[in-house]
């Protein structure tokens, strides 16, 4: 077991079962929501405008996502969403990649200045900037596009201070050992150094991609239209009409649609996104 | 192969003069080594030769070719870093042909090195590893892999050894040895250990303070030292110095009367010394031999006892309050707090003026 | 020496660099790395941040009429009761979630670290939430405080209590949001935390089981002090993340009833985005911005202080 619990190294009688007892009776609380969600997407609307306690009994159905398969926006929201997340990860993995290299292994004039300005800008909360940007986006007519969705995620410097960081923890012997092997400078960058940041790739991109496909307020302002919806956007859209036109069991199909994927791939990479989401809060 | 001649280099960073004014000249074929403490220049030195940092003044010539101007990769130089800078993406394999690659050679040809030298550093079984897998006297035996198949004219070692634990150390030490037994190029090996300047070089340059005290043999270096500083850095323990008074000897030689009263007769001859009075005596422990009390040129206690197996240092405390080391036998007798005689053996006494330039006897002591 | 190594020599004398360590050499080229992104940095984060210090002393709209009112927007935001209830609002949910995700994440920190597998499960079940996204947190939230035939109504009716309408109550809104925060994000603390635990030195613990410190004098006397740095860390990004809620208010409640669940944020959305009230938007996003960076700045000092306890 852990030496770092806070019980020692020896004996673990009531006290250690009760805390897991009350841990546990927690965690079911916390799965509690999903697992009402997924019970109302197995009923009708029908059965459920009588008594949602019915998700306890059967009959369930899968008519709700046999609905959505057959009529629904989800899959072009979720193609979207593939397209702005994946389009957004990768522009930060190379502008970060390439500007931390820059800031911390050549010189130029202002360096030192110039990254502590982009250091100020993890400062800058994107309410105080998206009216402007808005504005601005109008004036470009980038409204409605996918480069609209991805740009403004490309712009936060938390990828740069990373990569930044990232770089300057290698040892220049190992730039210093290219340069003897006759690895011109771009060749040291992308053969030698590049392939040794992976770990920090893995975390940037993740972080990114997260939240890339959980962003709200961007998308819902910058592509109004319901074909540039992402899901996260759409989704919300369905909430306006909640439980009406569409149908409690209809609505509750569609968010389990986007969540357990979210689950599915969160379960595989648990490690590299926990990493990913604590690392880019402190 | 070349050799190798350095002209007057300088290097400052911004105020500060990290070396000055050196000049050297390496034979072909030559083992050279790099003695000094830590900040004394030697690494900077290196990294001058090796293209990592730019000379201010001054030339580097590698045979007739003019190399301080050229890129790093261009001088036909190889390194093998103190951390061993091996690529940790690629394969042994594959760090070794890394710089063969960038210069477009041959696959056959770079194949043909590569096996040769793996077979050379028994490293075959490892090819395919990644530095991550493998042990750190493994890691080190692909560094200079790495050197060996560029077929450089010079090797550079950056304090190679430092990272390895006593017994790899005295190992790779050896194979070290062997390798330049087997290349024709010339090698550079910087240190600051000098067990393995002593066992490596052909010649020794002991640098200190951004200069070069003194380039010699490792004999000539520990039986003549040229300055106070290499007399007192070579060789463990640490050369006994003492202020001394001197006076005329026999035969033209001097006496020189340490601060307790006791003359001791040298060979070094009157005429070799400058005018000046002040200087120190400077002599080892294995010329000071323990005896009894009254036998000795002079008489204290022993403060202090190591038991080194071979042989026994015992500091003794003199009349006057100064602390000699000396030495007795293996199975010495001596204990703490014993009064004991100590005999100078003056033929290997040294003189040090008032500029800590060495005078020495005159007949090689020593050897 | 092979026709190989000739090659190698003839490259040398081929392209001469005048420089050797070029990486140590100032030059313009380098910024060549740089640019990609500090042009999408100027663009996009630096220049509207000036260029709305700039409009918030304006009366602007949407139709591009600007006119230069000088301070007028920030003192009518100082009068605006409904602006001053989003910043109580504001205060009163980050009162609400701050704390108790700081100490119900420092508390499944302490049950969870520990190398067993279901530690392991627990902790990727506390986490899970995190992942998802806002829309999806909220309906689910939703459809557990709707009050006819949600999750928490049929548990009141099952025990013979009136179903209560949480996100209808102006009492209860805010709450309830804050519920539905603390359930989505009690992820980040509790794995901070565990970080932290983890970087305490096992010597400690043995130090102090040598000292017949119990089980709670251990948690007093060595965990607690060991970890307060990350206590610290914690309460401040948990500020700054909460002060921007947004997409919880304004799915849940609209800011309702009666402003009752209103924050800053969406305040300033609606002004910005559904009356167009640009200047006066923005001048409200002054203000919280304002905030943010002082909290921003506080915890850049912690973190700065490296010593671990």
């Amino acid at each position: 077991m852990s030496a770092q619990f806070a019980s020692g190294t020896v004996g673990r009688g009531f006290g250690d079962r009760l805390i897991l007892g009350a841990t546990i009776a927690l965690a079911i609380v916390m799965i509690m929501p999903m697992l009402w969600a997924v019970g109302l997407s197995l009923k009708t609307n029908q059965a459920l405008l009588i008594d949602t306690n019915s998700v306890l009994r059967a009959p369930w159905t899968l008519t709700n996502y046999y609905d959505i398969l057959i009529g629904s926006g989800v899959f072009r929201w979720l193609l979207n969403s593939i397209i702005v997340s994946f389009g957004m990860s990768l522009g930060v993995l190379v502008l970060a990649s390439l500007a931390g290299y820059g800031f911390a292994r050549l010189d130029f004039p202002g360096r030192n200045v110039i990254f502590v300005l982009v250091l100020f800008g993890l400062a800058i909360p994107e309410q105080a900037v998206i009216l402007v940007r808005h504005q601005l986006f109008s004036d470009l007519d980038l409204h409605n596009t996918y480069a609209g969705l991805m740009l403004p995620g490309m712009s936060a410097p938390f990828g740069v201070f990373l990569m930044t960081q990232y770089f300057k923890a290698i040892p220049t012997e190992i730039d210093e050992a290219a340069m003897l092997d006759n690895a011109s400078r771009f060749k040291i960058f992308w053969r030698v150094l590049l392939p040794m940041t992976l770990p920090a790739q893995a975390t940037l991109g993740i972080f990114t991609f997260l939240h890339a496909w959980n962003d709200y307020w961007w998308p819902m302002v910058s592509g109004t239209n319901p074909q540039m919806y992402t899901l996260t956007v759409g989704i919300a859209s369905t909430q306006q009409n909640f439980a009406e036109s569409a149908g409690l069991g209809y609505l509750m199909a569609q968010a389990v649609f986007a969540f357990v994927p979210v689950l599915i791939v969160y379960m595989f990479f648990q490690k590299y996104i926990v990493r990913a989401v604590s690392g880019a809060a402190t | 192969m070349p050799g190798i001649e350095l002209k007057n280099l300088i290097k400052t960073f911004g105020a500060a003069t990290v070396i000055d004014n050196v000049s050297l000249s390496i034979r072909p074929h030559e083992f050279m080594v790099f003695l000094g403490p830590s900040g004394c220049g030697k690494s900077t030195l290196l990294r001058m030769i090796a293209g990592l940092e730019s000379v201010d003044a001054g030339e580097i010539w590698i045979g007739d070719r003019r190399v301080d101007q050229l890129a790093p990769g261009e001088r036909r130089v190889a390194m093998v870093f103190q951390h061993y800078a091996l690529y940790p993406h690629m394969t042994v394999r594959e760090n070794m042909s890394f710089g063969l690659r960038n210069v477009r050679m041959p696959t056959a040809e770079i194949d043909k090195r590569v096996a040769a030298a793996a077979r050379m550093l028994e490293i075959e079984h490892l090819l395919e590893r990644k530095p991550g897998q493998i042990s750190g006297g493994q890691r080190q035996r692909v560094a200079i892999g790495r050197a060996i198949v560029k077929e450089p004219h010079l090797f550079l070692f950056d304090e190679p050894l430092s990272n390895l634990d006593a017994a790899l150390r005295v190992r790779t030490r050896i194979e070290i040895a062997q390798l330049h037994q087997r290349v024709e190029a010339a090698m550079i090996f910087v240190t600051h250990d000098q067990v393995e300047a002593m066992t490596l070089a052909h010649r020794i340059v002991v640098m200190n303070n951004r200069k070069i005290e003194q380039i010699g043999t490792p004999m000539e270096i520990y039986s003549r030292p040229a300055t106070a500083f290499v007399a007192g850095f070579v060789g463990t323990p640490a050369m006994n110095f003492a202020p001394v008074e001197l006076t005329d000897g026999p035969n033209g030689f001097v006496s020189a009367r340490l601060p307790d009263g006791v003359t001791i007769p040298t060979r070094i001859e009157q005429a070799s010394l400058p005018g000046s009075k002040a200087f120190k005596l400077g002599i080892r422990a294995e010329s000071l031999r323990i005896c009894g009390a009254e036998q000795g040129d002079t008489a204290g206690v022993a403060q202090f006892v190591e038991r080194l197996g071979d042989r026994t240092l015992v500091y003794v405390r003199l009349s006057d309050g100064t602390t000699v080391v000396a030495e007795d036998a293996g199975t010495s007798r001596v204990a703490l707090n014993d009064s004991v005689g100590v005999k100078f053996d003056g033929a290997c006494a040294h003189l040090f003026d008032d500029q800590d330039r060495g005078h020495h006897a005159v007949a090689d002591v020593g050897s | 020496m092979s026709a190989a190594a000739g090659q190698l020599s003839d490259l040398g004398q081929a392209r001469v660099q005048p420089a050797c360590a070029g990486a140590h050499q100032s030059r313009w080229s380098h910024l060549l790395y740089v640019a990609p992104y500090l042009f999408l940095y100027v663009t996009l984060l630096v220049y509207p941040l000036f260029a709305g210090f700039w409009l918030s002393l304006h009366k602007a709209d949407l139709f591009g009429g600007r006119r230069f009112v000088g301070l007028e927007n920030f003192s009518r935001l100082l009068q605006d009761q409904v602006f001053l209830g989003a910043v109580g609002n504001t205060f009163y949910f980050i009162l609400l979630t701050v704390p108790a995700l700081a100490i119900i994440g420092l508390g499944l920190a302490l049950a969870l670290n520990r190398q067993t597998r279901t530690a392991a499960i627990l902790r990727g079940v506390f986490f899970s939430s995190s992942v998802l996204s806002v829309t999806i947190v909220t309906l689910l939230w939703k459809v557990v405080f709707a009050p006819e035939g949600g999750f928490l109504a049929n548990v009141l009716e099952a025990f013979g209590r009136q179903p209560v309408a949480f996100l209808n109550d102006a009492d209860l809104a805010l709450p309830a949001i804050a519920i539905t925060t603390i359930w989505w994000c009690i992820g980040l603390p509790m794995m901070l935390f565990l970080a932290a635990l983890q970087q305490v030195p096992r010597e400690l613990y043995e130090a102090a089981a040598l000292d017949n410190a119990g089980r709670w004098k251990t948690l007093w006397s060595v965990t607690l002090p060991s970890i307060r740095r990350t206590f610290a860390l914690v309460l401040i990004i948990e500020v700054v993340l909460q002060f921007q809620l947004f997409g919880q208010a304004y799915l849940m409640t609209q800011g309702g009833p009666n402003n009752a669940s209103r924050p800053m944020v969406l305040f300033l959305f609606e002004v910005g985005f559904t009356r167009w009230d640009v200047g006066y938007a923005v001048a409200a996003g002054q203000i919280l911005f304002a905030f943010i960076a002082m909290a921003a700045f506080a915890q850049y000092l912690i973190a700065r202080r490296k010593e671990a306890f």
